[in-house]
């Protein structure tokens, strides 16, 4: 019981990071590949915590509890919050450049998206129809 | 405060936390300080906090200290609070970012007017995450700056506000983010065999178990994400897409430091903490050798065919940073030496060649090889520069570039790896042709028939400089003047220097003994450069040879072309399986190690 239990998070962060990945690699909508992007993430924080969990072992808070009592490892912890902040700044800066995006070129679609923009393609071809050839 | 400064460990945290200020200063009076004013503080404070560093770098000699914030030192060997270290690697990067960060905000002047100070604010940030990054001496400390420099990478990028430019922050983005998830897995595997964070704590437990499968897992998924920062092939397809479309002084800084953050990374986790592990050693010399032989090779075909310039500079980039990753690969000091100082010398040309870039979009109005053809004449200085640093980047004989080529070839050789020489000539010739042959049709009005460039994809954007070209070309002198500065008159010193951070750097380890320069004859260096002017002249004379001769060459090249330019499409979904495809590559490699 205790084995399959410590395997759980494991195949959890697995899970996590194959269907972020395969949601990124689909994606047809740059709003969803920001949420599978937060799956990518969510995967890191489980391995983390994960890492840091100790059977019967109480939150690292030691307000009402004796020094030396058994916690789980408050450092792993301390990385997930901070990394939380650039998640959310990362996802903040995405969402935003994604707002512009549709502004500026009236799609959202990843799959849509060539070098140089989707005009550049087109005009390039003209431009060597027209000065070069 | 005296106290302060008599310690040259306590340096760092002031360079850092006094950039951190500014930009937070700047940020709070964005609606009331004048552009002019915000780029006077800025300049003043990138060049001190690289003149800083540099002393920093003599006064710290062969004396590594570490600075352990809060006074956190380690209690009974343990490790608890976070340090910086100062060493001549670290400091020797943050003085050589802050001599970059100073001439492109220089060279930006101008460029974003009306835009209030925003651009500097992500300017000092940018330079205090990577200064942070530099002198971090804890893996998840080191993770923070680096993902605070990547966000402000792509809020940088994207600032035009363009379609172009937000399709490449968005790759950019995307797969970075990506990299740097495998980079915090990474190092939660670390932290589970270790317990600690600390480099020479992690570094310690590395010793006391060098098979530990954790740890080689660790290294993998750390490395994966750092070589998506330095752009290595399969992980490198984001860079030409973003660096084509960012601000041109903004792109002076990608190629020319950002990139190389990267390498650094690697560098530091494979001699700082994970040398102990034989696998490890293994991965370094022989995947990271293979991916930087594939990306010199990739990133100089694909130069050579594109007609932005902007793109085709990029592409140049993978090629030359493909070079340096070998130099690491080499698991030498005298490889790692010459890695840090060929970097250095292809920062300061790239910068150069992305300002041009910069005078050529605001002056010509366009970056399109061909559509600008004979465009150019009216500004013939920069075309001359700009064919002085194709030579450059070919690898003629002369400064840091070569140097750092050559010491690199040496600890090859020791390592009987005697085919170095042919990548890195491979790498500059065609890079350098490439260069010399947008400078040929831009400055010179050669070249009326193009050739395979033609199917490059381009764009029409143009940047706004209200500042005549006179002024525009100054800061691009300045930063040439450095270049023969450190390549010709203290070519030696910095030779000593790379040599010496590059000790400082494997904490005195070596792997592969050292070696003398090899005698080679007078003719040899200069092939790479007479290549890349034959590859120029014939791409450039392409009407004047018969169409049977041009067919054969074409007709059997194409396909190969073709397919290169059709997997770099733009398409997220497929540069992420690349890179995935790429982190199996490196974990099958440890595998077989094992």
């Amino acid at each position: 019981m205790g084995e399959a239990l410590s395997l759980l998070p494991w195949i959890g962060v697995v899970w996590l990071f194959g269907i972020g990945l395969y949601g990124i690699v689909t994606s047809r909508h740059f709003v969803h590949l920001t949420g599978c992007l937060a799956a990518i993430q969510s995967s890191s924080y489980l391995l983390l915590l994960a890492i840091g969990y100790r059977y019967g072992a109480v939150a690292p808070i030691f307000y009402d509890k004796k020094p030396g009592t058994q916690a789980v490892d408050p450092v792993v912890q301390a990385l997930v919050l901070t990394d939380v902040v650039i998640g959310a700044t990362v996802s903040a800066l995405l969402l935003a450049l994604i707002l512009q995006l549709h502004k500026h070129a009236g799609t959202v679609d990843p799959q849509a998206m060539r070098p140089m923009g989707r005009a550049g393609v087109a005009d390039g071809r003209q431009r060597r129809g027209g000065r070069v050839g | 405060m005296n106290s302060v400064f008599a310690d040259p460990a306590a340096w760092p945290i002031c360079i850092v936390a006094g950039l951190l200020t500014l930009a937070g200063v700047l940020l709070a009076g964005a609606k009331i300080v004048p552009t002019l004013l915000s780029d006077i503080v800025t300049l003043a404070a990138t060049a001190i906090a690289g003149g800083m560093a540099a002393v920093l770098a003599m006064r710290i000699g062969d004396h590594p200290a570490l600075y352990w914030m809060g006074g956190w030192t380690p209690r009974q060997g343990q490790a608890i609070g976070i340090a910086f270290l100062a060493d001549r690697a670290g400091a020797g990067a943050t003085a050589f970012a802050g001599l970059m960060f100073t001439v492109a905000i220089w060279f930006a002047r101008g460029h974003f007017a009306g835009a209030r100070n925003h651009f500097h604010v992500l300017m000092l940030l940018f330079l205090a995450s990577q200064c942070g990054f530099f002198f971090a001496h804890d893996l998840f400390d080191m993770f923070v700056w680096f993902e605070m420099m990547s966000v402000a990478g792509f809020a940088l990028t994207g600032y035009a506000l363009r379609s172009p430019s937000l399709d490449g922050a968005l790759n950019f983005t995307i797969l970075n983010t990506i990299g740097a998830y495998l980079i915090l897995m990474g190092i939660a595997l670390a932290y589970a065999r270790a317990n600690a964070l600390d480099f020479s704590a992690v570094r310690a437990i590395a010793q006391g178990q060098p098979d530990d499968p954790l740890l080689i897992a660790a290294f993998v998924l750390i490395t994966t994400g750092f070589l998506t920062k330095a752009a290595q092939v399969p992980f490198h397809f984001w860079l030409p897409d973003a660096h084509a479309v960012a601000p041109s002084p903004v792109s002076a800084i990608f190629s020319g430091i950002m990139v190389s953050v990267g390498l650094f990374g690697v560098a530091r986790m494979v001699w700082e903490v994970f040398a102990p592990c034989p696998v490890v050693r293994h991965l370094v010399h022989v995947g990271l050798m293979s991916l930087g032989c594939g990306s010199a090779v990739m990133g100089a075909v694909m130069a050579l065919m594109q007609r932005h310039v902007k793109r085709m500079l990029a592409f140049s980039t993978v090629s030359h940073v493909g070079v340096a990753l070998i130099g690491v690969g080499l698991l030498g000091q005298q490889g790692l030496g010459g890695s840090l100082l060929y970097l250095a010398g292809h920062g300061l040309i790239k910068a150069v060649l992305f300002m041009i870039a910069g005078i050529m979009l605001s002056t010509l109005g366009g970056i399109d090889e061909i559509g600008l053809r004979g465009a150019g004449r009216p500004i013939w200085p920069a075309g001359i520069v700009m064919g002085a640093c194709a030579l450059v980047l070919a690898g003629i004989p002369i400064g840091p570039l070569d140097a750092g080529a050559q010491m690199m070839d040496a600890q090859a050789r020791s390592s009987g790896l005697h085919g170095l020489t042919l990548v890195i000539g491979f790498a500059g010739a065609l890079t350098g042709g490439a260069v010399l042959r947008v400078t040929g049709r831009v400055f010179f009005n050669l070249g009326p028939t193009s050739g395979e460039e033609d199917a490059a994809p381009t764009d029409d954007e143009r940047e706004h400089a209200n500042r005549p070209f006179a002024a525009q070309l100054v800061p691009v002198l300045a930063l040439l003047a450095v270049w023969v500065l450190f390549g010709i008159v203290f070519a030696s010193g910095a030779e000593d220097f790379a040599l010496a951070a590059a000790r400082d750097m494997t904490l005195d380890a070596d792997f592969f003994p050292r070696r003398g320069l090899p005698h080679v004859t007078p003719v040899l260096p200069w092939l790479p450069a007479l290549i890349a002017m034959a590859i120029a002249s014939a791409d450039l004379n392409r009407h004047h040879i018969p169409d049977a001769v041009y067919g054969a060459f074409a007709g059997a090249s194409r396909p190969a072309f073709r397919m290169l330019q059709a997997i770099h499409d733009g398409v997220i979904g497929e540069y992420v399986l690349w890179m995935m495809a790429g982190l199996v590559f490196l974990a099958g490699i440890a595998i077989l190690g094992c």
